[in-house]
């Protein structure tokens, strides 16, 4: 049996939402029997952003916002990886958002795990982009009076083409929603709601069990006739948010091509020879022949 | 000999084809160019020019006069007519063109070019302009433009709109006519240059033809000899040098004028491969992120997979990938950044050079690391130093950024093909683990016990392993562990140390003229070609001069140079900067400073008159601080 822990000491304060997300994801990996060696796991900067060093695969523990340019970078070179990102909802939403919002336009086949808590938990509880306006968690000085960011909506209206939310402590839920999510060829966001006992008083453990509930919807998208409709669909329900939260999958497309699909509709052998691949030397001398290139410059 | 020319009109006129048609045209004849763009941070409208030197022999830099000035609008007269040393062609229907019909002249150049024409007493016309050259022995050519392209549109039976569009092909061929040279040349060039698209060839031949008659082969130069030779320009060399080197990836933001590089990379991403007796192709991915923050973790992501990946940039840019740069440090991953420099702070001169960033290549990104920062000089050494620039990241497994300045990247030259010769340049992947170490033991990635530098395993290999820009111990985990930080940190610096002991001189600095000269001159860049260009005619002078062109900044090559600085009466600093910062590196690692400096920050590369005049001013009256201004 692979272990997918690994023995490195964990960090998080007790009780911590990342403990469930940190199970869920190595269950998930443990059931699809991922190899160890090709998988990798990128971070940003933030408590969630640790996590690559709990996990027995690869792990890329990046800057602050910017885990998903490392990740699409090692999955560009080398296709064959299964890469997935953890970081937290200041990570993602705030400082890295526009690295968010792109990855929606290329459909690159990624999974970003979203540790959504509303609050920055390592420098000590200030406010996220989550963290609903009016809200005064126990280490604000004042209530917060920005809006709040929905992930979902953003990652829908983004050509993000699987979009999901489950909840910390429903291991076993979460699980299978990140199991589906590493299988879908294309970019995923799983938003995964995450109490933080430490600073964020409010949105706690009881707080989040009394709202949830799971989404029966019929989420994917069948035809392309039918995109507009269900993505409507899906947005109209990311915007629920109150006495009743909906977790589950939102939307999936896979009519989209990924990123990778459409490089290859340029470089026919993309898949069977990406960039890390590639052998460019031979007893230490170039094997790449540019005189093809200075043909063109002659004079 | 030597020639100049020069051509300018308004941005997207046709002056860029017309400058290559000329280029070609001149050195498929046999003769060496080196051509300069100077065009405004924007698309149409602006006057932009073209500048050009062709000899018998190699010619590496710009001149502060022309020969022969192309004009087809009234700007470009105004603005260039100082510059006139033996032929003026204008245009004869815009004679009557008064300054201040000039729209797009900036308020500055027109108040100088007006002070001027005040104290020269220069009616403000383009007749006036042409009256005062006349004065000073200038044959000027009026070309009736209108007439060509009506009897072209008549004859081709073509929209006068479109036999417009040969306009610059008429202007390049009046100038290409008076060289003397068989016009088969410039009809190769305009085959060359529109390729397959015959009704463009043939409006162009027509035009060519026409304004091939109206002027005397003057210069009565004869088709020189030559083996097989190339015209390229910086961002091309580089681009080049990088696929021969191996890039598989290169990840980019667009900015001037760092894209042009990125975009020839992607429309010739599928490239021949030749092994043994095997041919093929391998393909290279180009990916346009959405900011420089991407870019360089893109490629610092592919890096880790194994492949040769790089991004280029400029200032802007380059100012957003610092923490990236310091990420890639701190994990031991090779990266290149192609650096190309242009006017600063700020937005600066979007689309002019400097070298006002030298200390910000050196110094960029939080924390120390070892990092290798190169500057090429010319074309040739940016192909070959894109190559160089992969195997010392490789090889050290940390980050290296090449600087190219503007002055480069956007003037090109013709090289002999040997020039790029690189069958005998080494690839050196650096200490790649082999074989793959035994998946069932904990790979270390920052193994200790094979000195500073560990051996690597990309990943998706059969190991598994651990980045992170925390302080990490030697399986890649977070360690703040206080004897384990002392450790890793000395490791990574090492690397530094062990560079500067395998690094080669000649990588390190290239040295020319006369080494018993009491006269020494350091530099780096773009200087380099107009002070290899002046170095004989100061001679004849009596000037002796030797000049040392630093190549590699750090490590920096103290020992080499001490040997070649010390016991020299004067050493003269020449940079693009104000602040002399590749002095201020001399005098820090050598305790030797400069006696003597020539500084230019206007955005303009130095030209071959105005250096050599600096130069004689230095020795003559040994005057300490020379600042340049010369250049439209």
């Amino acid at each position: 049996m692979v272990n997918y822990k690994t023995t490195e000491f964990i960090d998080w304060c007790p009780s911590c939402g990342d403990f469930g997300i940190l199970s869920s994801e190595t269950m998930a990996l443990a059931d699809l029997g991922i190899d160890r060696s090709k998988t990798v796991v990128v971070s940003g900067i933030g408590c969630s952003s640790k996590t690559p060093h709990y996990i027995n695969v690869n792990g890329v523990h990046t800057l602050h916002g910017r885990g998903i340019t490392y990740a699409s970078g090692i999955k560009l070179a080398n296709p064959d990886l299964k890469v997935i990102v953890n970081s937290g909802d200041g990570d993602l939403l705030g400082i890295g958002v526009g690295h968010l919002v792109s990855a929606g336009r290329r459909n690159l086949d990624i999974t970003i795990i979203l540790h959504n808590n509303g609050v920055y938990g390592l420098t000590k509880g200030q406010a996220s982009p989550t963290l609903h306006r009016g809200l005064q968690t126990k280490s604000l000085p004042t209530k917060n009076i920005n809006d709040s960011l929905d992930p979902l909506a953003l990652a829908l209206t983004a050509g993000y083409t699987f979009v999901a939310r489950a909840y910390a402590y429903d291991a076993m839920f979460t699980k299978e929603i990140i199991k589906k999510a590493i299988m879908h060829n294309g970019t995923a966001l799983v938003d995964v709601l995450q109490p933080c006992p430490t600073y964020n008083n409010i949105n706690t453990k009881e707080w989040y069990e009394k709202r949830i509930y799971k989404l029966e919807e019929d989420y994917k998208v069948g035809s392309a006739e039918e995109a507009n409709e269900k993505m409507t669909k899906a947005l109209i329900k990311s915007f629920e948010w109150g006495d009743k939260i909906p977790i589950g999958i939102f939307y999936e497309n896979n009519l989209i091509p990924s990123y990778g699909e459409r490089i290859a509709e340029h470089i026919p052998a993309y898949f069977t020879d990406p960039p890390s691949k590639q052998i460019i030397e031979q007893n230490r001398r170039s094997t790449t022949d540019i005189s093809k290139l200075l043909k063109n410059l002659n004079v | 000999m030597k020639i100049t020319w020069m051509i300018g009109g308004e941005q997207g006129s046709g002056v860029d084809t017309a400058s290559v048609l000329f280029g070609k045209a001149v050195s498929s004849a046999g003769y060496y160019v080196f051509g300069n763009r100077e065009y405004y941070s924007t698309i149409k409208g602006r006057h932009s020019y073209f500048e050009l030197s062709m000899s018998d022999k190699k010619v590496n830099s710009i001149p502060e006069n022309y020969d022969i000035i192309t004009t087809f609008d009234a700007e470009t007269v105004f603005q260039h007519f100082k510059q006139a040393k033996k032929y003026f062609i204008y245009s004869e229907t815009k004679k009557k063109k008064t300054i201040d019909s000039v729209l797009g002249m900036e308020p500055e150049t027109k108040k100088e070019i007006l002070d001027f024409m005040a104290a020269n007493k220069i009616e403000p016309t383009v007749e006036g302009v042409v009256k005062y050259l006349n004065t000073k022995n200038i044959n000027t050519i009026a070309v009736d433009y209108e007439k060509i392209i009506r009897e072209v549109a008549e004859e081709q039976n073509i929209n006068i709109a479109i036999a417009e569009k040969s306009m610059n092909t008429i202007a390049a061929s009046v100038s290409f006519a008076l060289l003397g040279l068989d016009r088969n040349f410039l009809i190769q060039a305009i085959a060359n240059i529109f390729l397959k698209k015959q009704d463009v060839i043939q409006l162009n031949n027509l035009a060519a033809e026409k304004a091939f008659g109206l002027v005397k082969p003057v210069f009565g130069l004869n088709p020189l000899e030559k083996q097989e030779r190339i015209q390229i320009d910086g961002n091309t060399a580089a681009a080049l040098g990088k696929i021969a080197g191996g890039i598989a990836f290169q990840s980019y933001y667009p900015i001037t004028p760092a894209s042009d590089e990125s975009v020839y990379l992607e429309a010739n991403q599928t490239v021949d491969t030749k092994n043994e007796n095997n041919y093929g192709t391998r393909s290279i991915v180009v990916v346009q992120a959405e900011d420089e923050i991407s870019a360089i973790g893109m490629a610092i992501g592919s890096a880790l997979t194994g492949a040769r990946s790089a991004t280029a940039t400029s200032g802007p840019g380059f100012a957003l990938m610092g923490e990236g740069l310091s990420w890639a440090g701190q994990t031991e991953t090779p990266i290149v950044v192609t650096y190309y420099l242009r006017g600063a702070p700020s937005t600066g001169l979007p689309t002019r050079s400097g070298q006002a960033d030298l200390k910000f290549a050196v110094n960029i990104g939080h924390g120390e690391f070892p990092k290798i920062v190169l500057a090429s000089g010319d074309h040739k050494e940016v192909f070959h130093d894109a190559i160089l620039a992969f195997n010392l990241a490789e090889k050290y497994q940390t980050p290296v950024i090449h600087i190219i300045e503007k002055a480069i990247a956007n003037t090109y030259s013709t090289l002999d093909i040997k020039d790029l010769d690189y069958s005998q340049t080494e690839i050196d992947r650096g200490k790649l683990a082999d074989p793959d170490p035994d998946p069932e033991k904990q790979y270390k990635r920052y193994a200790l016990d094979a000195g500073p530098v560990s051996p690597r395993v990309p990943l998706g290999r059969n190991s598994i392993a651990w980045y992170s820009g925390d302080e990490h111990n030697e399986v890649g985990h977070v360690s703040e562990n206080s004897t384990n930080r002392t450790i890793m940190y000395d490791k990574r610096m090492k690397k530094l140390e062990l560079a500067e002991k395998e690094i080669h001189d000649d990588e390190k600095f290239n040295v020319f003229g006369d080494s018993n000269s009491e006269n020494v001159i350091i530099t780096f860049g773009s200087p380099k070609g107009a002070l290899i260009d002046i170095i004989d005619d100061l001679s004849k002078e009596k000037i002796k001069l030797q000049i040392v062109q630093i190549r590699i900044f750090t490590p920096f090559p103290a020992k080499g140079l001490a040997e070649l600085l010390q016991n020299k009466k004067r050493v003269i600093d020449v940079e693009n900067n104000y602040t002399a910062q590749l002095g201020s590196f001399v005098s820090e690692y050598l305790h030797i400073s400069p006696t003597h400096y020539i500084l230019k920050w206007n955005g303009r590369q130095m030209n071959t008159e105005e250096l050599k005049d600096a130069i004689k001013r230095i020795i003559n009256n040994d005057e300490k601080r020379i600042v340049l201004s010369d250049g439209v």
